[in-house]
Protein backbone atom coordinates (compact mmCIF):
# COMPACT_ATOMS: atom_id res chain seq x y z
CA UNK A 1 0.00 0.00 0.00
CA UNK A 2 2.62 2.77 1.24
CA UNK A 3 5.00 1.45 -2.04
CA UNK A 4 1.59 1.75 -3.81
CA UNK A 5 1.33 5.40 -2.77
CA UNK A 6 4.82 6.18 -3.14
CA UNK A 7 4.90 5.03 -6.53
CA UNK A 8 1.76 6.70 -7.30
CA UNK A 9 3.80 10.17 -6.06
CA UNK A 10 6.23 9.56 -8.22
CA UNK A 11 4.32 9.41 -11.02
CA UNK A 12 2.54 12.74 -9.87
CA UNK A 13 4.59 15.71 -10.72
CA UNK A 14 3.10 17.99 -8.09
CA UNK A 15 1.53 17.16 -4.90
CA UNK A 16 -2.23 15.92 -4.80
CA UNK A 17 -3.72 18.78 -3.89
CA UNK A 18 -2.21 20.53 -6.87
CA UNK A 19 -2.92 17.66 -9.05
CA UNK A 20 -7.01 18.46 -8.31
CA UNK A 21 -6.23 22.08 -8.98
CA UNK A 22 -4.63 21.36 -12.18
CA UNK A 23 -7.52 19.06 -13.74
CA UNK A 24 -9.73 21.95 -12.66
CA UNK A 25 -7.82 24.62 -14.73
CA UNK A 26 -7.22 21.92 -17.69
CA UNK A 27 -4.14 21.66 -17.34
CA UNK A 28 -3.44 18.69 -20.10
CA UNK A 29 -5.74 20.33 -22.39
CA UNK A 30 -3.14 23.27 -22.90
CA UNK A 31 -0.41 23.30 -25.26
CA UNK A 32 2.92 22.10 -24.90
CA UNK A 33 4.14 25.88 -24.92
CA UNK A 34 1.48 27.53 -22.68
CA UNK A 35 2.23 24.49 -20.05
CA UNK A 36 6.07 25.61 -19.97
CA UNK A 37 5.28 29.09 -19.64
CA UNK A 38 3.43 28.37 -16.89
CA UNK A 39 5.97 25.90 -15.19
CA UNK A 40 8.65 28.81 -16.00
CA UNK A 41 6.85 31.35 -14.25
CA UNK A 42 5.84 29.04 -11.13
CA UNK A 43 9.66 28.55 -10.51
CA UNK A 44 10.26 31.38 -10.03
CA UNK A 45 6.87 32.31 -8.37
CA UNK A 46 8.11 31.28 -4.41
CA UNK A 47 11.16 33.53 -4.68
CA UNK A 48 9.42 36.23 -6.53
CA UNK A 49 6.54 36.01 -3.74
CA UNK A 50 9.57 36.46 -0.87
CA UNK A 51 11.44 39.31 -2.56
CA UNK A 52 8.20 41.47 -2.80
CA UNK A 53 7.45 40.63 1.08
CA UNK A 54 10.86 41.56 2.15
CA UNK A 55 12.18 43.63 0.19
CA UNK A 56 9.77 45.68 -2.21
CA UNK A 57 6.97 45.88 0.36
CA UNK A 58 9.35 46.95 3.19
CA UNK A 59 10.85 49.74 0.41
CA UNK A 60 7.48 51.45 -0.14
CA UNK A 61 6.78 50.82 3.39
CA UNK A 62 9.48 52.89 4.10
CA UNK A 63 8.93 55.43 1.71
CA UNK A 64 5.07 55.90 3.07
CA UNK A 65 6.48 55.53 6.77
CA UNK A 66 8.96 58.33 5.61
CA UNK A 67 5.93 60.60 6.06
CA UNK A 68 4.35 59.75 8.85
CA UNK A 69 5.36 59.95 12.72
CA UNK A 70 5.48 56.57 14.11
CA UNK A 71 7.31 55.45 17.78
CA UNK A 72 5.69 51.97 17.27
CA UNK A 73 3.26 52.27 20.12
CA UNK A 74 0.48 54.68 19.35
CA UNK A 75 -0.86 54.57 15.13
CA UNK A 76 0.72 56.64 12.86
CA UNK A 77 0.41 59.87 12.12
CA UNK A 78 0.50 61.59 9.31
CA UNK A 79 3.15 64.05 9.34
CA UNK A 80 4.18 65.62 5.62
CA UNK A 81 7.30 66.61 5.06
CA UNK A 82 8.56 67.28 8.61
CA UNK A 83 10.44 64.06 9.32
CA UNK A 84 12.49 65.27 6.15
CA UNK A 85 12.76 68.93 7.56
CA UNK A 86 13.85 67.77 11.36
CA UNK A 87 16.83 64.88 9.59
CA UNK A 88 17.32 68.23 7.53
CA UNK A 89 17.48 70.15 10.58
CA UNK A 90 19.53 67.60 12.38
CA UNK A 91 23.15 68.48 13.22
CA UNK A 92 23.60 65.16 14.14
CA UNK A 93 22.56 63.58 10.51
CA UNK A 94 24.78 65.65 8.79
CA UNK A 95 27.87 64.72 10.77
CA UNK A 96 26.95 61.13 10.41
CA UNK A 97 26.42 62.10 6.45
CA UNK A 98 29.55 63.23 6.41
CA UNK A 99 31.26 60.23 8.63
CA UNK A 100 29.66 57.86 6.03
CA UNK A 101 31.14 59.66 2.91
CA UNK A 102 34.55 59.72 4.59
CA UNK A 103 34.57 56.11 5.60
CA UNK A 104 33.29 55.08 2.10
CA UNK A 105 35.89 57.10 -0.30
CA UNK A 106 38.30 56.42 2.90
CA UNK A 107 37.99 52.47 2.62
CA UNK A 108 37.82 51.90 -1.10
CA UNK A 109 40.19 54.29 -2.93
CA UNK A 110 42.56 52.22 -1.22
CA UNK A 111 40.94 48.93 -1.71
CA UNK A 112 40.53 49.42 -5.31
CA UNK A 113 44.76 50.17 -5.90
CA UNK A 114 45.66 47.88 -3.24
CA UNK A 115 43.47 44.77 -3.82
CA UNK A 116 44.61 44.95 -7.59
CA UNK A 117 48.36 45.20 -6.56
CA UNK A 118 47.35 42.01 -4.62
CA UNK A 119 46.15 40.13 -7.94
CA UNK A 120 48.90 40.98 -9.77
CA UNK A 121 51.20 39.60 -6.87
CA UNK A 122 49.18 36.68 -6.56
CA UNK A 123 48.99 35.62 -10.70
CA UNK A 124 52.89 35.55 -10.73
CA UNK A 125 54.56 32.75 -10.78
CA UNK A 126 56.19 31.61 -7.59
CA UNK A 127 57.06 28.90 -5.35
CA UNK A 128 54.30 27.92 -2.97
CA UNK A 129 51.63 30.34 -4.46
CA UNK A 130 48.77 28.27 -3.56
CA UNK A 131 50.00 28.18 0.18
CA UNK A 132 50.19 31.73 -0.12
CA UNK A 133 46.81 32.33 -1.29
CA UNK A 134 45.81 30.21 0.91
CA UNK A 135 47.18 33.00 3.67
CA UNK A 136 45.72 35.91 1.97
CA UNK A 137 42.37 34.89 1.01
CA UNK A 138 41.78 33.93 4.60
CA UNK A 139 40.52 36.87 6.51
CA UNK A 140 37.84 36.93 4.32
CA UNK A 141 36.73 33.62 6.29
CA UNK A 142 36.57 35.38 9.42
CA UNK A 143 33.49 36.64 11.02
CA UNK A 144 32.81 40.01 11.24
CA UNK A 145 32.02 40.47 14.99
CA UNK A 146 35.59 38.44 15.56
CA UNK A 147 37.35 40.93 13.54
CA UNK A 148 35.76 44.05 15.61
CA UNK A 149 36.87 42.22 18.47
CA UNK A 150 39.84 41.33 17.90
CA UNK A 151 40.90 44.76 16.63
CA UNK A 152 39.55 46.52 19.68
CA UNK A 153 41.81 45.00 21.33
CA UNK A 154 44.81 45.66 19.12
CA UNK A 155 43.96 48.83 19.24
CA UNK A 156 43.93 49.35 23.15
CA UNK A 157 46.68 51.79 24.61
CA UNK A 158 48.88 48.86 25.67
CA UNK A 159 47.44 46.69 22.56
CA UNK A 160 50.01 45.56 19.78
CA UNK A 161 49.32 48.60 17.38
CA UNK A 162 50.56 50.69 19.29
CA UNK A 163 53.21 48.79 20.15
CA UNK A 164 54.59 47.95 16.56
CA UNK A 165 54.51 51.60 15.98
CA UNK A 166 56.76 52.44 19.17
CA UNK A 167 58.90 50.39 17.41
CA UNK A 168 59.38 53.41 14.59
CA UNK A 169 58.84 56.10 17.50
CA UNK A 170 55.51 57.07 17.57
CA UNK A 171 54.23 57.43 21.35
CA UNK A 172 50.99 55.51 22.74
CA UNK A 173 47.60 57.03 21.35
CA UNK A 174 44.14 55.84 23.01
CA UNK A 175 42.99 54.75 19.00
CA UNK A 176 39.23 54.43 19.45
CA UNK A 177 38.85 56.98 21.97
CA UNK A 178 40.66 60.28 20.34
CA UNK A 179 38.37 61.92 17.66
CA UNK A 180 41.13 62.31 15.19
CA UNK A 181 42.10 58.97 14.97
CA UNK A 182 38.72 56.60 16.13
CA UNK A 183 37.34 56.80 11.97
CA UNK A 184 41.16 56.53 10.46
CA UNK A 185 41.18 53.26 13.01
CA UNK A 186 37.93 51.94 11.65
CA UNK A 187 38.74 52.39 7.93
CA UNK A 188 42.19 51.00 8.19
CA UNK A 189 40.48 47.58 9.35
CA UNK A 190 38.22 48.29 6.02
CA UNK A 191 40.73 47.78 4.10
CA UNK A 192 42.37 45.20 5.54
CA UNK A 193 39.16 43.27 5.43
CA UNK A 194 38.44 44.20 1.87
CA UNK A 195 41.21 43.66 0.51
CA UNK A 196 41.38 40.18 0.00
CA UNK A 197 37.65 39.79 -1.32
CA UNK A 198 38.29 42.29 -4.20
CA UNK A 199 41.76 40.67 -4.52
CA UNK A 200 39.87 37.53 -5.17
CA UNK A 201 37.56 39.10 -7.74
CA UNK A 202 40.32 40.99 -9.25
CA UNK A 203 42.34 37.57 -9.58
CA UNK A 204 39.22 36.21 -11.37
CA UNK A 205 39.47 39.00 -13.68
CA UNK A 206 42.61 38.38 -14.47
CA UNK A 207 42.57 34.99 -15.04
CA UNK A 208 40.13 35.23 -17.36
CA UNK A 209 42.27 37.51 -19.53
CA UNK A 210 43.68 35.43 -22.53
CA UNK A 211 47.56 34.96 -21.99
CA UNK A 212 47.53 35.15 -25.69
CA UNK A 213 47.13 38.73 -25.64
CA UNK A 214 50.12 39.21 -23.34
CA UNK A 215 52.07 37.28 -25.38
CA UNK A 216 51.72 39.27 -28.69
CA UNK A 217 51.84 42.19 -26.99
CA UNK A 218 55.21 40.74 -25.83
CA UNK A 219 55.97 39.77 -29.66
CA UNK A 220 55.19 42.97 -30.79
CA UNK A 221 58.50 44.54 -28.15
CA UNK A 222 56.41 46.02 -25.14
CA UNK A 223 58.00 45.73 -21.64
CA UNK A 224 56.12 44.96 -18.21
CA UNK A 225 54.50 48.11 -17.83
CA UNK A 226 53.43 48.51 -21.32
CA UNK A 227 51.47 45.28 -21.48
CA UNK A 228 49.85 46.07 -18.33
CA UNK A 229 48.70 49.85 -19.45
CA UNK A 230 47.44 48.88 -22.70
CA UNK A 231 46.24 45.40 -22.27
CA UNK A 232 45.50 44.27 -18.80
CA UNK A 233 44.08 47.55 -18.06
CA UNK A 234 41.32 47.74 -20.90
CA UNK A 235 40.41 44.28 -20.88
CA UNK A 236 39.83 44.13 -16.93
CA UNK A 237 37.54 47.57 -16.95
CA UNK A 238 34.27 45.52 -16.35
CA UNK A 239 35.73 44.02 -13.43
CA UNK A 240 37.46 47.43 -11.77
CA UNK A 241 34.37 48.96 -12.23
CA UNK A 242 32.64 46.71 -10.73
CA UNK A 243 34.85 46.23 -7.58
CA UNK A 244 34.68 50.26 -7.47
CA UNK A 245 31.12 50.32 -7.32
CA UNK A 246 31.16 46.87 -4.84
CA UNK A 247 33.37 48.42 -2.31
CA UNK A 248 31.54 51.70 -2.03
CA UNK A 249 28.09 49.87 -1.57
CA UNK A 250 29.58 47.58 1.02
CA UNK A 251 31.45 50.53 2.93
CA UNK A 252 28.28 52.45 2.70
CA UNK A 253 26.41 49.46 5.24
CA UNK A 254 29.36 49.17 7.35
CA UNK A 255 27.32 49.41 11.18
CA UNK A 256 29.31 46.46 12.98
CA UNK A 257 32.24 47.76 13.79
CA UNK A 258 31.14 51.14 14.82
CA UNK A 259 28.57 49.86 17.18
CA UNK A 260 30.78 47.57 18.89
CA UNK A 261 34.33 49.25 19.10
CA UNK A 262 33.37 52.87 19.75
CA UNK A 263 29.41 53.37 19.65
CA UNK A 264 29.54 55.70 17.21
CA UNK A 265 31.97 57.70 19.33
CA UNK A 266 33.89 59.72 20.54
CA UNK A 267 31.31 62.67 20.00
CA UNK A 268 30.30 61.12 16.89
CA UNK A 269 32.86 60.87 15.17
CA UNK A 270 32.11 57.30 13.82
CA UNK A 271 28.47 57.52 14.05
CA UNK A 272 27.70 56.32 10.22
CA UNK A 273 24.37 56.76 8.59
CA UNK A 274 23.38 53.25 9.51
CA UNK A 275 24.10 53.68 13.14
CA UNK A 276 22.42 57.18 12.77
CA UNK A 277 19.31 55.16 11.40
CA UNK A 278 19.41 52.56 13.54
CA UNK A 279 19.53 54.93 17.08
CA UNK A 280 16.91 56.97 15.76
CA UNK A 281 14.64 53.99 14.86
CA UNK A 282 15.66 51.56 18.27
CA UNK A 283 17.32 53.56 20.46
CA UNK A 284 14.47 56.92 20.15
CA UNK A 285 11.79 54.99 18.16
CA UNK A 286 11.18 58.04 15.68
CA UNK A 287 10.63 55.31 12.77
CA UNK A 288 9.31 58.16 10.51
CA UNK A 289 12.65 59.72 10.77
CA UNK A 290 14.73 56.51 10.75
CA UNK A 291 12.34 55.79 7.23
CA UNK A 292 12.98 59.67 5.94
CA UNK A 293 16.75 58.93 6.41
CA UNK A 294 17.31 55.70 5.35
CA UNK A 295 15.34 57.45 1.98
CA UNK A 296 18.27 59.23 2.23
CA UNK A 297 20.83 55.64 2.35
CA UNK A 298 18.83 54.27 -0.57
CA UNK A 299 19.28 57.49 -2.81
CA UNK A 300 22.90 56.97 -2.75
CA UNK A 301 22.96 52.72 -3.38
CA UNK A 302 20.59 53.70 -6.41
CA UNK A 303 22.80 56.63 -7.76
CA UNK A 304 26.03 54.36 -7.69
CA UNK A 305 24.17 51.35 -9.28
CA UNK A 306 22.85 53.74 -12.08
CA UNK A 307 26.42 54.74 -12.41
CA UNK A 308 27.91 51.73 -12.97
CA UNK A 309 25.32 50.82 -14.98
CA UNK A 310 25.73 53.79 -17.30
CA UNK A 311 29.54 53.33 -17.36
CA UNK A 312 28.93 49.70 -18.17
CA UNK A 313 26.91 50.20 -20.99
CA UNK A 314 29.36 53.24 -22.45
CA UNK A 315 31.97 50.80 -22.44
CA UNK A 316 30.14 48.25 -24.68
CA UNK A 317 31.02 45.96 -22.11
CA UNK A 318 27.57 44.78 -21.06
CA UNK B 1 73.07 47.56 -13.20
CA UNK B 2 72.18 45.07 -15.76
CA UNK B 3 68.70 43.70 -16.44
CA UNK B 4 69.33 40.62 -14.71
CA UNK B 5 70.36 42.03 -11.48
CA UNK B 6 67.68 44.50 -11.71
CA UNK B 7 65.09 41.47 -12.42
CA UNK B 8 66.81 39.68 -9.09
CA UNK B 9 66.58 42.80 -7.05
CA UNK B 10 62.94 43.29 -8.08
CA UNK B 11 62.19 39.86 -7.20
CA UNK B 12 63.50 39.77 -3.53
CA UNK B 13 61.97 43.38 -3.19
CA UNK B 14 58.59 41.43 -3.95
CA UNK B 15 59.41 38.23 -2.21
CA UNK B 16 60.05 40.24 1.03
CA UNK B 17 57.00 42.37 0.14
CA UNK B 18 54.87 39.12 0.45
CA UNK B 19 55.86 37.59 3.11
CA UNK B 20 55.51 41.07 4.94
CA UNK B 21 52.03 41.19 3.69
CA UNK B 22 51.30 37.76 4.49
CA UNK B 23 52.43 38.84 8.15
CA UNK B 24 49.97 42.15 8.27
CA UNK B 25 47.32 40.08 6.77
CA UNK B 26 47.42 37.02 9.87
CA UNK B 27 48.95 39.27 12.69
CA UNK B 28 45.42 39.27 13.99
CA UNK B 29 44.90 35.94 14.33
CA UNK B 30 48.00 35.51 15.55
CA UNK B 31 47.17 37.84 18.16
CA UNK B 32 44.14 36.22 18.67
CA UNK B 33 45.09 32.87 19.28
CA UNK B 34 47.76 33.89 21.54
CA UNK B 35 45.67 36.01 23.70
CA UNK B 36 43.45 33.34 23.88
CA UNK B 37 46.04 30.83 25.69
CA UNK B 38 47.30 33.77 28.24
CA UNK B 39 46.35 34.58 32.08
CA UNK B 40 44.67 37.85 32.30
CA UNK B 41 47.05 39.56 33.37
CA UNK B 42 49.47 38.51 30.43
CA UNK B 43 47.25 40.86 27.84
CA UNK B 44 48.32 43.86 28.36
CA UNK B 45 51.52 43.11 29.66
CA UNK B 46 54.26 45.65 29.04
CA UNK B 47 56.63 45.35 27.27
CA UNK B 48 53.99 43.33 25.02
CA UNK B 49 54.59 39.50 25.71
CA UNK B 50 54.03 37.66 21.97
CA UNK B 51 53.39 34.43 23.17
CA UNK B 52 51.67 33.13 26.82
CA UNK B 53 54.24 31.55 29.39
CA UNK B 54 52.40 28.82 29.58
CA UNK B 55 49.22 28.22 27.68
CA UNK B 56 45.59 28.64 29.63
CA UNK B 57 43.84 25.62 28.24
CA UNK B 58 41.17 26.37 30.68
CA UNK B 59 40.58 29.74 29.66
CA UNK B 60 38.16 27.97 26.81
CA UNK B 61 35.77 26.22 28.97
CA UNK B 62 35.55 29.13 31.33
CA UNK B 63 34.84 31.39 28.64
CA UNK B 64 31.78 28.80 27.51
CA UNK B 65 30.63 28.86 31.25
CA UNK B 66 30.36 32.46 31.49
CA UNK B 67 27.36 33.30 28.70
CA UNK B 68 24.96 30.34 27.74
CA UNK B 69 27.49 29.95 24.48
CA UNK B 70 25.86 26.27 24.07
CA UNK B 71 22.20 27.97 23.55
CA UNK B 72 24.17 31.03 21.19
CA UNK B 73 25.86 28.71 19.13
CA UNK B 74 23.03 26.40 18.70
CA UNK B 75 20.74 29.34 17.24
CA UNK B 76 23.73 30.59 14.78
CA UNK B 77 23.86 27.00 13.23
CA UNK B 78 20.05 26.47 13.60
CA UNK B 79 20.13 30.34 11.33
CA UNK B 80 22.63 29.27 8.79
CA UNK B 81 21.61 25.67 8.27
CA UNK B 82 18.28 27.08 7.72
CA UNK B 83 19.06 30.35 5.72
CA UNK B 84 21.25 28.16 3.51
CA UNK B 85 18.35 25.63 2.85
CA UNK B 86 16.10 28.27 1.76
CA UNK B 87 18.99 30.06 -0.50
CA UNK B 88 19.52 26.59 -1.96
CA UNK B 89 16.26 25.56 -2.66
CA UNK B 90 14.20 28.82 -3.70
CA UNK B 91 17.45 29.83 -5.47
CA UNK B 92 17.38 27.11 -7.50
CA UNK B 93 14.21 26.73 -8.30
CA UNK B 94 13.74 30.68 -9.54
CA UNK B 95 17.21 30.18 -11.51
CA UNK B 96 15.76 27.19 -13.18
CA UNK B 97 12.80 29.63 -13.90
CA UNK B 98 14.34 32.60 -15.15
CA UNK B 99 17.15 30.73 -17.30
CA UNK B 100 15.44 27.39 -18.91
CA UNK B 101 11.91 28.68 -19.74
CA UNK B 102 10.12 31.62 -21.66
CA UNK B 103 7.44 33.25 -20.36
CA UNK B 104 5.89 36.35 -20.60
CA UNK B 105 8.29 39.38 -18.13
CA UNK B 106 10.68 36.85 -17.87
CA UNK B 107 13.74 39.95 -18.66
CA UNK B 108 11.24 42.46 -16.26
CA UNK B 109 11.49 39.96 -13.46
CA UNK B 110 14.59 39.45 -13.59
CA UNK B 111 15.56 42.58 -13.57
CA UNK B 112 13.18 43.24 -10.54
CA UNK B 113 14.71 40.58 -8.74
CA UNK B 114 18.27 41.57 -9.58
CA UNK B 115 17.43 45.19 -8.31
CA UNK B 116 16.95 43.93 -4.59
CA UNK B 117 20.55 43.93 -4.61
CA UNK B 118 20.32 47.55 -4.10
CA UNK B 119 18.33 46.96 -0.71
CA UNK B 120 20.19 45.72 1.57
CA UNK B 121 18.75 45.11 5.25
CA UNK B 122 20.72 48.18 6.60
CA UNK B 123 18.02 50.29 4.19
CA UNK B 124 14.85 48.56 4.78
CA UNK B 125 15.38 47.98 8.72
CA UNK B 126 12.55 49.71 9.81
CA UNK B 127 9.99 48.39 8.05
CA UNK B 128 11.37 44.68 7.47
CA UNK B 129 11.43 45.18 11.04
CA UNK B 130 7.42 46.22 10.88
CA UNK B 131 6.30 43.40 8.81
CA UNK B 132 7.80 40.87 10.89
CA UNK B 133 6.58 42.36 13.89
CA UNK B 134 3.44 42.06 11.96
CA UNK B 135 3.21 38.30 11.07
CA UNK B 136 4.28 38.03 14.69
CA UNK B 137 7.76 36.51 14.58
CA UNK B 138 9.89 38.77 16.75
CA UNK B 139 11.59 36.64 19.47
CA UNK B 140 10.81 33.55 17.13
CA UNK B 141 13.64 31.38 14.88
CA UNK B 142 10.78 32.36 11.87
CA UNK B 143 11.54 35.72 12.58
CA UNK B 144 15.25 35.14 12.33
CA UNK B 145 15.36 32.93 9.50
CA UNK B 146 12.58 33.57 7.12
CA UNK B 147 13.18 37.10 5.97
CA UNK B 148 16.79 36.04 5.08
CA UNK B 149 15.48 32.99 2.90
CA UNK B 150 15.83 33.93 -0.10
CA UNK B 151 18.93 36.41 -2.06
CA UNK B 152 18.68 37.71 -5.26
CA UNK B 153 22.54 37.36 -5.27
CA UNK B 154 21.90 33.45 -5.03
CA UNK B 155 18.87 33.57 -8.15
CA UNK B 156 21.83 35.11 -9.71
CA UNK B 157 24.40 32.98 -9.42
CA UNK B 158 22.06 30.21 -10.23
CA UNK B 159 20.81 31.18 -13.18
CA UNK B 160 24.03 31.96 -15.02
CA UNK B 161 25.16 28.41 -14.20
CA UNK B 162 22.15 26.93 -15.08
CA UNK B 163 21.71 29.05 -18.39
CA UNK B 164 25.14 26.79 -19.75
CA UNK B 165 23.94 23.63 -18.46
CA UNK B 166 22.61 22.08 -22.43
CA UNK B 167 19.26 22.88 -23.43
CA UNK B 168 19.27 18.97 -24.80
CA UNK B 169 19.66 17.32 -21.66
CA UNK B 170 16.40 18.77 -20.66
CA UNK B 171 14.07 18.00 -24.09
CA UNK B 172 15.39 14.34 -24.38
CA UNK B 173 13.74 14.11 -20.28
CA UNK B 174 11.02 15.63 -21.34
CA UNK B 175 10.82 13.42 -24.20
CA UNK B 176 10.84 10.49 -22.03
CA UNK B 177 7.86 11.89 -20.36
CA UNK B 178 9.81 13.03 -17.05
CA UNK B 179 7.47 15.63 -15.33
CA UNK B 180 8.63 19.30 -14.87
CA UNK B 181 9.30 18.49 -11.48
CA UNK B 182 11.35 15.60 -11.61
CA UNK B 183 13.58 16.94 -14.48
CA UNK B 184 14.55 19.82 -11.81
CA UNK B 185 15.01 17.07 -9.21
CA UNK B 186 16.39 14.51 -11.05
CA UNK B 187 18.60 16.79 -13.80
CA UNK B 188 19.06 20.12 -13.06
CA UNK B 189 20.15 19.48 -9.30
CA UNK B 190 22.48 17.36 -9.77
CA UNK B 191 24.15 19.09 -12.57
CA UNK B 192 24.80 22.51 -11.05
CA UNK B 193 26.28 20.71 -7.91
CA UNK B 194 29.19 23.23 -8.25
CA UNK B 195 27.28 26.13 -8.06
CA UNK B 196 24.79 24.99 -4.98
CA UNK B 197 28.59 24.34 -3.28
CA UNK B 198 29.34 27.74 -3.61
CA UNK B 199 25.60 29.45 -2.57
CA UNK B 200 25.33 27.10 0.17
CA UNK B 201 29.50 28.13 1.64
CA UNK B 202 28.15 32.31 1.06
CA UNK B 203 25.28 31.87 2.51
CA UNK B 204 26.91 29.81 5.69
CA UNK B 205 29.33 32.06 5.87
CA UNK B 206 27.18 34.93 6.19
CA UNK B 207 24.60 34.13 8.10
CA UNK B 208 26.71 32.26 10.77
CA UNK B 209 27.90 36.26 10.91
CA UNK B 210 24.33 37.47 11.31
CA UNK B 211 24.78 40.54 13.89
CA UNK B 212 22.13 43.33 12.79
CA UNK B 213 19.24 41.16 12.12
CA UNK B 214 19.06 39.29 15.40
CA UNK B 215 19.97 42.24 17.28
CA UNK B 216 16.70 43.92 15.90
CA UNK B 217 14.51 40.76 16.32
CA UNK B 218 15.62 39.01 19.12
CA UNK B 219 15.40 40.08 22.24
CA UNK B 220 15.10 37.13 24.31
CA UNK B 221 18.60 35.38 25.62
CA UNK B 222 17.45 32.26 24.35
CA UNK B 223 17.29 33.47 20.61
CA UNK B 224 20.82 35.28 20.50
CA UNK B 225 23.14 34.08 18.02
CA UNK B 226 26.83 33.61 18.69
CA UNK B 227 27.92 37.35 17.64
CA UNK B 228 25.06 39.03 19.81
CA UNK B 229 26.61 36.58 22.54
CA UNK B 230 29.89 37.36 21.95
CA UNK B 231 28.88 41.30 21.82
CA UNK B 232 27.28 41.26 24.81
CA UNK B 233 29.94 39.50 26.85
CA UNK B 234 32.61 42.21 25.89
CA UNK B 235 30.19 44.58 26.97
CA UNK B 236 29.84 42.79 30.26
CA UNK B 237 33.41 43.04 31.04
CA UNK B 238 35.56 44.05 28.44
CA UNK B 239 38.68 43.33 30.89
CA UNK B 240 38.06 39.36 30.18
CA UNK B 241 39.97 39.73 27.01
CA UNK B 242 41.22 36.24 27.26
CA UNK B 243 38.28 34.67 27.32
CA UNK B 244 36.59 36.89 24.63
CA UNK B 245 39.31 35.49 22.65
CA UNK B 246 38.84 32.23 23.56
CA UNK B 247 35.06 32.52 22.56
CA UNK B 248 35.93 34.07 19.26
CA UNK B 249 38.19 31.79 17.98
CA UNK B 250 35.76 28.72 18.96
CA UNK B 251 33.02 30.68 16.54
CA UNK B 252 35.55 30.86 14.13
CA UNK B 253 36.36 27.55 13.85
CA UNK B 254 32.96 26.47 11.76
CA UNK B 255 34.00 29.00 8.91
CA UNK B 256 37.58 28.34 8.68
CA UNK B 257 37.03 24.51 8.43
CA UNK B 258 34.41 25.27 5.65
CA UNK B 259 37.03 27.96 3.91
CA UNK B 260 39.84 25.51 4.37
CA UNK B 261 38.24 22.56 2.66
CA UNK B 262 36.36 24.00 0.11
CA UNK B 263 38.78 26.68 -0.77
CA UNK B 264 38.40 26.38 -4.46
CA UNK B 265 34.28 26.32 -4.41
CA UNK B 266 34.25 29.10 -1.74
CA UNK B 267 36.79 31.25 -4.00
CA UNK B 268 35.71 30.83 -6.93
CA UNK B 269 32.14 31.76 -5.51
CA UNK B 270 33.03 34.63 -4.39
CA UNK B 271 35.08 35.52 -7.34
CA UNK B 272 31.85 35.01 -8.98
CA UNK B 273 29.44 37.23 -7.07
CA UNK B 274 31.75 39.72 -4.98
CA UNK B 275 27.90 41.12 -4.71
CA UNK B 276 28.22 39.87 -1.20
CA UNK B 277 29.20 41.89 2.02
Amino acid sequence: MARERAAAARAQPWPRWLGSLRQAVGWRRLSLHTRLCWAGFLFVLPALLHLIAFKFYPMLEAFRLSFYQYDLMSPPVFHGLENYRSVWNNPLFHQSFWVSAKYMFGVSIPEWFLALALALLLNRRMPGRSLIRLAYFFPIAMSQIVVALVWKFMYNPLGVVNTLLSYVGVGRINWLATEETALPALILIGIWRGIPLFGVIYLAGLQAIPKEYHEAATVDGAGGWQSFVHVTIPLLMPTILFVMVMSLLSAMKVFLNPLVMTEGGPNGTTRVLPYFIYDTAFAYHRMGEAAAASMVLFAFAFALTLIQLRLLRRGGLE
Amino acid sequence: MSRRAVRLWGGGLLTILTIAGIGLTLLPYFWMLASSLKTGGEVFELPIRWLPREPQWWNYPDALSRGAFAVYFFNSAVVALAVMAGNLMFCSLAGYGLAKFRFPYREASFRLILSTLMLPLEIVLVPTFLVVRGLGLVNSYGGLIVPLAVDAFGIFLMRQYIKDLPDSLIEAARLDGCSERGIFWRIILPNCKPALGALALLTFRDNWDQFLWPLIVASRDTLKTFPLGLAQMEGIDSAAYHEIMAIAVIGMIPTAIIFLCFQRAFVRGIAFSGLKE
